[in-house]
């Protein structure tokens, strides 16, 4: 992003902020899932595009169903290659979902710590953790631009479908190398573009479909981790966004309806959507 | 929260290390439900409720208060 106006981008960036914040307390609100405010469909849907995304109906079943908002768009974990006995940080851990997997897999003795910037989540997610008897996951307010974790702490940062409501990718990014042992593995599910979106849908969605607009291009993303110090970084899935979720999304199809984009215009703007997976290593010696 | 935790836990600010203040512990397991982790750096005390430290920075902290 070109930062011509510092303090313009500045309010833009806390007005986004406060919208996250204020639409994801709704969601965690609801009884059940899900949410039309931010990337999935309805709630018959939300066990269905689970698996879609990447999660084996084995992991669903192990956690506890409360956990799952179908808020993701990958299973950062399949990938992440947890061992037994690591301490893992949850990048906007939402209802726990990510966790509790990756709590499944690091046993007793590891550790994992999910951080949210939204009250209404953590306190859920925290509900969930004692529904299901979690002894080894924590979560804690904070935000990923700051985290509250120390230098070289956790073995592997994994998030899912987050990075992309946040204003400064850049910054998360470095945060996240930060607190990362040497040797350790970020290991991300997120949704970037291939191509812009025009700008009479980004400007109008802006403010409803955070996930979307707040999107990037996918070269830019992989750019933003190698400049975080990142080494191999490699997108190892990359899929199309799951369409349902956005057709079964009343406020996008809402939208759709009053601004009178062609449904050609449509097609073309979520087919340059892609859900990857994408990790990067700290390497053992940062030079 | 579990007292373990400090030492992956650190100031979001300045990423120093963070003093714990004890209110209210259960016993059992050692779970921190009430408390604060205090900051001598940057004098910011990050209040602990219902067992979860809110660590977001001061400014947004506030506005979720």
């Amino acid at each position: 992003m070109v930062k011509k106006d510092g303090e313009t981008i500045n309010m833009k960036d806390k007005k986004i902020k406060q919208f996250v914040r204020e639409g994801y307390a709704r969601i965690a609100n609801r009884d059940s899932s899900c949410c039309s405010t931010a990337c999935c469909g309805g709630t018959d849907l939300t066990a269905g595009i689970s698996k879609e995304i990447g999660y084996t109906e084995e992991e669903l079943n192990a956690v506890p169903e409360s956990a799952n908002l179908g808020l993701g768009c990958g299973n950062p974990i399949a990938h992440a290659s947890l061992r037994e006995g690591e301490a893992v940080l949850d990048l906007g851990s939402g209802a726990g979902i990510d966790c509790f997997i990756a709590a499944n897999k690091v046993g007793k003795n590891g550790k994992v710590i999910g951080v949210d910037m939204t009250p209404e989540m953590i306190a859920k997610a925290r509900e969930n953790a004692k529904k299901g008897n979690y002894g080894n996951v924590e979560f804690r307010l904070g935000e990923l631009e700051n985290l509250p974790v120390g230098n070289d702490s956790v073995d592997k940062v994994i998030s899912n479908c987050v990075i992309n409501l946040t204003p400064d990718k850049g910054r998360v990014f470095r945060e996240a190398f930060r607190v990362l042992k040497p040797g350790g593995k970020l290991m991300v599910s997120d949704i970037v573009l291939l191509k812009a979106l025009p700008d009479s849908i980004k400007n109008s969605i802006d403010a409803y479909i955070g996930c979307i607009s707040g999107a990037i291009m996918r070269d830019r993303y992989i750019e933003l981790m190698k400049e975080a110090g990142f080494h191999e970084v490699e997108i190892i899935d990359e899929s199309s966004f799951p369409i349902e979720c956005m057709a079964n999304d009343p406020t996008a199809t809402a939208l759709i309806a009053n601004l009178k984009i062609p449904l050609e215009k449509v097609n073309e703007v979520t087919s340059s959507i892609r859900s990857i997976k994408v990790q990067g290593l700290k390497p053992e010696e940062t030079t | 929260m579990k007292r373990e935790l400090m030492e992956i836990l650190a100031c979001p600010m300045c990423k120093g290390d963070l003093e714990l203040s004890v209110e209210e512990e259960e016993d059992e397991k050692g779970e921190i439900v009430k408390g604060s982790l205090y900051c001598r750096k940057c004098e910011q005390r990050y209040p602990i409720e219902e067992g979860i430290p809110n660590l977001l920075p001061p400014e947004l902290r506030q506005e979720s208060e």
